[in-house]
């Protein structure tokens, strides 16, 4: 149901009535002032494919998780939409509080997060010349920090300052960690002798 | 999308397959009804947001309920000092410091564990009856305080501490300020 998704128009008062796809804000507004289940149901409709697409990569492919994640991202959303001032986009907003529910799924797990010190160990080589992997399953073998800075790089094309903002690390460690998880994807792309590459 | 403002730069052929990626999934439709249900639940949804509304009998029954709260707190509270803390100081003499410093651990306990208490009364509380409950609980702080002072002098944390409250004591209507050495609230 998307009973707003016919109009198209970014003016506010009368979007309901004039026939246009309404903004982020009008909707967000109907849903924060009363509540509206239909204004949600638009909203949801917009961002929850791209957001559960990336839950689901930085958590390595783990559906459950990641629908967890999508869940609590909308209510902590919903819940914080008051307070949300609109200097950036609503889809920005949305992935950084996806990003937070992932990483405390992270830290629960005690899964590594951003543990740039030790520096965590390459993945284990694949055993078997048929046993070659596309860049998605290369993708959910890296570690949970270099995995997820690959993916709001070079996957969602977030800036190394935004990723620092978001991670609470520096610019520069973002290079170094991209860095890092762009070589080990690569052990992991190698091709067998007398195979080509798969990516 | 992907700069190459890194010492280890993507290929033509590996942009191309993060480019190829898809950047969306559908996670059934399950988990919208399962949102939804979640922001019905929380309020957050529905005819019409919930907003807290009080009408005179509940404003009348929550500050009877925060003032009976805070009159048996302090109740409580002149109890327990009168109990915990001078047995403790009757016994500090012959207690070893482990002893005493735990002690002064669980009267914190208690005093902060009674003021977060306090805070959860916020919704339903009188202002004033929450003032009363902020001001005894600023007077036990400048107690507590005031005896740091005493305890390490070269401690620059508490010295600025104190300096603070004198300075707040002495722009409030002073009448206090010479009673307010005196409150024992733990």
């Amino acid at each position: 149901m998307q009973p707003y998704g016919a109009m198209e128009t970014h003016t506010g008062v009368n979007e309901a009535t004039a026939g246009a796809t309404p903004s982020d804000r009008w909707l967000a507004d109907r849903v924060s002032r009363h509540g509206d289940e239909d204004a949600f149901r638009t909203l949801y409709g917009r961002y929850t494919p791209g957001l559960y697409r990336f839950a689901l990569r930085v958590l390595g492919g783990n559906e459950f998780d990641a629908e967890d994640v999508v869940q609590q991202t909308w209510v902590n959303a919903v819940e914080g939409l008051d307070r949300f001032r609109w200097d950036a986009s609503l889809r920005s907003w949305l992935f950084g509080i996806a990003l937070n529910g992932c990483r405390g799924l992270f830290r629960r797990r005690d899964a590594g997060w951003l543990d740039l010190e030790q520096g965590p160990e390459v993945p284990a080589p694949r055993t078997s010349p048929h046993d070659r992997i596309d860049l998605e399953a290369a993708l959910t073998r890296l570690p949970p920090g270099y995995r997820t800075v690959v993916v709001l790089h070079d996957v969602e094309g977030f800036t190394h300052e935004e990723i620092g903002e978001r991670l609470g690390i520096s610019p520069n460690t973002s290079k170094s960690q991209l860095s890092r998880g762009r070589r080990m994807l690569r052990l992991l792309l190698m091709p067998e002798e007398g195979h080509e590459v798969r990516v | 999308m992907m700069s190459q403002d890194t010492n280890t730069p993507l290929t033509d052929e590996e942009q191309a397959a993060f480019a190829a990626l898809p950047r969306d999934a559908d996670p059934g439709r399950l988990l919208e009804e399962r949102t939804v249900k979640a922001l019905r639940v929380g309020g957050l949804l529905g005819a019409r947001r919930v907003r807290r509304t009080w009408s005179a009998a509940m404003v009348a029954a929550g500050v009877a309920a925060s003032i009976a709260f805070f009159a048996s707190g302090l109740a409580a509270g002149q109890w327990l000092a009168t109990r915990t803390v001078a047995t403790s100081i009757a016994t500090a003499s012959q207690e070893n410091a482990m002893q005493v410093a735990a002690a002064v651990q669980r009267s914190g306990s208690a005093y902060v564990t009674a003021l977060a208490a306090l805070g959860q009364l916020s919704d339903t509380a009188s202002a004033e009856s929450i003032a009363q409950g902020r001001e005894a609980a600023l007077s036990a702080l400048y107690a507590a305080v005031g005896e740091l002072v005493l305890l390490a002098p070269d401690d620059p944390l508490s010295a600025t501490i104190r300096e603070l409250m004198d300075r707040r004591a002495g722009e409030s209507a002073g009448a206090n300020a010479t009673t307010i050495r005196n409150v024992v609230w733990f």
